[in-house]
Order: structure tokens, then sequence, then C-alpha cells
């Protein structure tokens, strides 16, 4: 019986081409875009996990002044300074910390030669390379002393190296950095590109108090940032909430008064991103499943067409000995055998627009076999609830009446 | 002839038109042997049609029993009279009622796929009931592709192919011209005799009527006249296929 429905399904359809499509076009963007949707989606959370790995995820940043999410407060003498001695506490208060590293930057002309190189100068202090997970690939990393002393000596990463030593090995070679002669005393191991596509290699790492006293020419104690790396990632929540009373106590805040810092780690940015890009699939996903349901009442709309049209048909059928099971699985198996070509066409342009605009806005794509299973069972679902009501109609036509129909 | 293959008794058939019920049938008895070639004949709205659908299963009485080939098929549902239809009966309609763009042959094995018989069987047999009635070269023809007298032959091979105990034809000849009238009623007349199948044949053709054996004159929902004819006309062309 399904056999000879699905012969007599691909017959009908063969006969109507030009309807077929049209019909199944509505199924065809629906289902192209669920497929497109969740493999950019798919693809963004991948990259983003990447990212995290990368660079670590139990990171945990201060910086002065509050929050912008608690919302602009002009009074200026609120914004409190971080100080290095703020790091200094919370390494030694905070038991889950591993390292804590006090970051000052400038952004910095770097010569050699008469080769040179734009870029950032990060004066910090020996925990930085433990916070990040990182190490010196040639050469050393700066000492005790080095930061005692404010030494000019400093650590290249690779693109810096790259473009101002070429082959040349740097180690033990004096670079400018704007008008400051500094001693390039290690390299750094490339690291790599974040997913927003920003260089980590493109960075040159000095001791804080160097950058302090020689490119800013300040005496103070105060910092751009604190980096803070927990012991594992389970102890970044309650580490964060220990650090933030710890800091609010050191500023001598009312339980009245907002924070005058601001402290992020990187799973609730990661969150923040990843909620954005769920929210935003959830109204793709929708605007999919509209264009779903518009195909389906297409479909519908076309099979009462159908059976309307070759009520006659249905009429011989019925005196030759069809039962009523027979011409609802025709006409059932003709609407979901529609649908289902356009599940499949629209599988194979949502891979290949999936593809062309992953490739066109170089966004990580990826597949998913289980999307394209359900596409497929979706737009198979709509051709039976939709194809369910006609095909009754056809199943329940009278015989006699069927027969006179002109 | 043998045994009876339909008996009615008391069969009534009403139907609402607008607010009125209207009494197409009201409490036929009829008795069809085995091997008979009956004609029902009557002016419109006498009821003829609605006693053809109810012989034919297509329709079920409200009242009276019919006993189909010894079975009670006066209660039965759709799928049950399909059934009965598909088993027992092959039908003829005046306008023919093929499938467009469907080769005589399968229009000839509808039947036998509703039935569920293998495709290599199928063809077989429709093959050799349009052979029966001359068209074993039109095999592959669509309707479109024959004249009206061969449409009517690929129905009447239709009919045929599930060997069915009645023959039932409403107004066979209704769309024909006269020679093809002819050839159709001769090409009946021959299975009639050669094969000795049961045929009924609704036609308000006196011409056509006199071709059969008995006629049957419907008015008012009764029978009015029953009359056996010994010296049925023949219909003067020979059935094709050299029989």
């Amino acid at each position: 019986m399904w056999w000879m429905a699905l012969r007599l399904a691909l017959l009908s359809l063969s006969r109507n081409k030009l309807r077929a499509s049209l019909t199944m076009l509505g199924i065809l963007i629906g289902v192209a875009a669920v497929v497109a949707m969740t493999a950019i989606g798919e693809g963004a959370k991948e990259s983003i996990e990447k990212q995290m790995t990368a660079v670590g995820v139990n990171l945990i940043w201060v910086w002065p002044g509050a929050s912008a999410s608690s919302g602009v407060r002009g009074d200026a003498n609120r914004t409190a300074a971080v100080t290095e001695d703020d790091a200094r506490a919370i390494g030694r208060e905070i038991t889950s910390v591993l390292a804590v590293a006090p970051t000052l930057g400038v952004s910095a002309q770097v010569v050699y030669g008469a080769r040179n190189a734009a870029t950032r100068i990060t004066g910090t202090t020996l925990d930085y390379l433990t916070a990040r997970d990182w190490s010196v690939s040639r050469g050393r990393s700066f000492t005790e002393a080095d930061l005692r002393m404010a030494a000019k000596v400093c650590l290249i990463g690779e693109t810096v190296r790259a473009s101002l030593f070429g082959r040349a090995d740097p180690v033990g070679e004096t670079v400018r950095i704007g008008k400051l002669p500094c001693q390039v005393v290690g390299v750094l191991a490339p690291k790599g590109q974040g997913s927003f596509g920003q260089d980590y290699d493109d960075t040159v790492l000095m001791p804080i108090t160097s950058v302090r006293a020689r490119l800013r020419g300040s005496s103070g104690r105060e910092v751009d940032q604190i980096m803070v790396s927990v012991r594992t990632p389970a102890q970044v929540r309650r580490a964060q909430a220990q650090l933030t009373s710890l800091m609010r106590q050191r500023h001598r805040l009312q339980d009245s008064e907002e924070n005058d810092f601001s402290v992020r780690n990187l799973q609730e940015m990661m969150e923040t991103f990843e909620r954005t890009r769920s929210t935003l699939s959830t109204l793709l996903l929708s605007i999919a499943a509209i264009a779903l349901l518009v195909g389906g009442i297409g479909v519908m709309n076309i099979m009462l067409v159908s059976v309307t049209e070759r009520t006659r048909e249905i009429g011989i059928r019925l005196a030759v000995g069809a039962r009523s099971g027979d011409i609802l699985a025709q006409f059932l198996v003709e609407a979901v055998t529609l649908s289902a070509f356009g599940g499949v066409a629209g599988l194979a342009l949502g891979v290949g627009a999936g593809a062309a605009l992953g490739k066109a806005m170089d966004w990580n794509v990826t597949f998913q076999p289980l999307a394209a299973l359900v596409a497929l069972g979706t737009s198979s679902g709509i051709g039976v609830v939709f194809g369910f009501f006609p095909a009754r109609r056809a199943a329940s036509l009278d015989p006699i009446t069927a027969l006179r129909h002109e | 002839m043998q045994g009876p293959v339909i008996e009615m008794r008391g069969i009534e058939k009403s139907y609402l038109a607008g607010d009125v019920v209207f009494r197409a049938l009201k409490g036929v008895s009829l008795t069809i042997a085995q091997g008979e070639f009956v004609a029902i004949g009557g002016p419109s709205g006498s009821g003829k049609s609605t006693l053809m659908n109810v012989i034919g299963c297509l329709d079920r009485p409200q009242s009276g029993t019919y006993l189909l080939a010894g079975h009670d098929v006066s209660n039965l549902d759709a799928d049950a009279r399909a059934f009965v239809r598909n088993r027992l009966l092959g039908f003829v309609f005046q306008g023919f009622n093929l499938l467009a763009r469907t080769s005589a042959l399968e229009n000839v094995e509808l039947p036998l796929a509703y039935r569920g018989v293998a495709s290599k069987e199928r063809r077989a047999r429709a093959a050799r009931a349009l052979q029966l009635v001359g068209l074993g070269t039109k095999l592959e023809n669509t309707p479109n592709q024959l004249s009206g007298g061969q449409q009517q032959r690929v129905a009447i091979a239709r009919a045929l192919v599930t060997e069915p105990r009645v023959l039932l034809a409403d107004e066979p000849t209704g769309n024909l011209d006269t020679a093809t009238t002819e050839e159709i009623l001769a090409l009946m007349q021959g299975l009639h005799r050669e094969h000795g199948l049961t045929i009924v044949m609704v036609t308000h053709e006196p011409d056509v009527a006199a071709c059969a054996g008995r006629q049957i004159t419907v008015r008012d929902g009764l029978i009015a006249a029953d009359v056996a004819i010994a010296q049925p006309r023949r219909a003067n062309v020979d059935p094709p296929g050299g029989h």
C-alpha cells in the first residue's frame, strides 16, 4: 500500500513540476534557514569555547572604576585607584589564588636599527606569565632584581620579534622603546590569535616598575588592571566574591556604597556573549519556524486543490476497490514526499549558504548531522501534519459523488 | 441457468433533497441468476441509477436484504463494500472513467493493485484482459490516444480483469455513436455467450436494451415490468478478437 502510494506520489508530483517546486519553496527556505543558522550558531559557540580555554577560564580581572552595568556615576572622587598593594593583598589573603599580576600599559613605538613596530607595552610582575599560562621560548624572563631596580629589560612577543629581527637572534640586543633603550632578555612563546582577531603575540612585556618610572614617568602605586588566576575553574566564583569583599574592605566602602572598582571573570564574559548568541539564534530559528509553518500551509493548500482536481480519479479508484485507507495513504504520502523533497533541497541550500557565508564573513561554521536529521524529520512531519486534513478529505469522499464530479 | 447471484428483498433507499425526503427505492425485490444478461430501463428519476448503485455496492440500502453471490452485503461499511466491489463486481460507466495520462495496461491493472497482486502477475493478467476485448496491440496507449469505443473496451477489460461475478454497466453506450455502440454491445454479448458472464446493464435506449435476455423497467422506485426476451437482438458486428 505504501509502496504504491509512493509511486503514485512521485508520478503526480512529476506531472505538476512547477506547482510542486513552488510549494516546496516554503519548506525549503525554512529548512535551509534552520540548517545554516544552527551551523553558524554552533560554530560561534565552538570558537568561544576554544577561546575560553586559550585565554584561561580561571582568570579574574580587577580594574578601577564602577562597572558600566551599574550606570554612569558622575562623581569623579568615587573612582579610587586600584594599586599594586591591592594586588599584593589579593595574593596574600585569598587562598585559591595561583597568581596575581598587576599591569600597567602604554602604547609605544619599538625600534631596532632601521626597523620599527608599534605595539602595546605591558608592565607587569613575574606572576603574569603564570597567570596567562605563558612561557619564554628563548632567553629568560625578568627577575625580582629587575623589578626592584626598574631595569631596562623586556620580553618580546613573536610578532614583534619577527618584524624587528627577522632571522637574527634578539636575545641580548638593545631596542629603543619610545626614547628608552632597553635590552631584550627573552622571547615569548607564540600564543596565536584570539577569536576576535587580536594578536596575542603583538606585545612587549616589561617590569611594571620600569613602565611606571621610565615610560609613564609617574611615582604612585596605581595600576591599570590586576589579573588574577585561580587554581581551578570551579573556584572562580568563590574567589571573585572573596576578592570583591576584600577590595571593598581595603577601599573602606560602606554597605550602602557601590563598588569603586570592577571585577569580571572570563566565564561571565563568555556567558554574556553566549546569551547574546543564543538570543540571536532563537530569534533566527523562530523566523525559520514561521517559514516552515507558512510552507506547511502552502502544502496543505496545494493538496486541497489537488484533491478537488482529482475527485473523479478518487471516485474511479474507490469504484474498483480502493479502501479509504488506500486513498488516505496516497495523498498523505504525496504531501510528505512534497515536503521531504523541500527538506532535502533546503538541507543542500542550507549547507551551501552556511559554508558560503562562513567563508565570506570568516566565521567558524560547524554542521551537525543531528540538525540535518531534525530538519528532514521536521519537514516530513510538516507533510504529515498539513497533508493529513486534505488526505482525509480525499479518503472520506463518497464514490458515487466523486464519480459524478466534473 | 445456475443459482441466483443477486437476490434483493424489499430494498428501500431515500434521500434528503433539500428538506424533502425523496424515496428513490420503495421496496425493490429482484433476483438475477448466474449467467443472465439483464437490461434495466426506466425514465430519469425512476430510481434505476439508485438501484444500480445499490447493486454495485457503491451505496447502502436503508432497509431490505441484498445477497450478492450468497453473501449478505446489505449492511457493510465503506471499506467492506470496497472489498466486495474489488472481488465480486466489475464496473463500466458511461463516461469510461479511465485514469488520464495512464496507459491502458495500467488502467486495467488498477483493481488488481488494490487487491495486492504482485506487479508481474498484474501485468500479465491485464494484458490478457486487453487481448480479450481486442486491444492486444494498444497496451501502452493512454486514453487520449484511443477512440471512444477503444476507451470503453479498456474499461470493460478493467472490469473483467478481476474475474467478477457480475459486470455492471451504467449506460455503457451513452457516449458512443451507433456503429461503436453495436461494437460494444457485440463484445458484451460475446462475453455473455462464450464466457457465461453475468451482465447487468442500465440503459434508456430500447435498441440497446433489446440486446439483453431480460428487460426490467423501474418506475417510481419500484419494478414496473420484468420481461424475459426469447430472442435478443444480435448486435450486428462480430465481436473483435475472433471469438
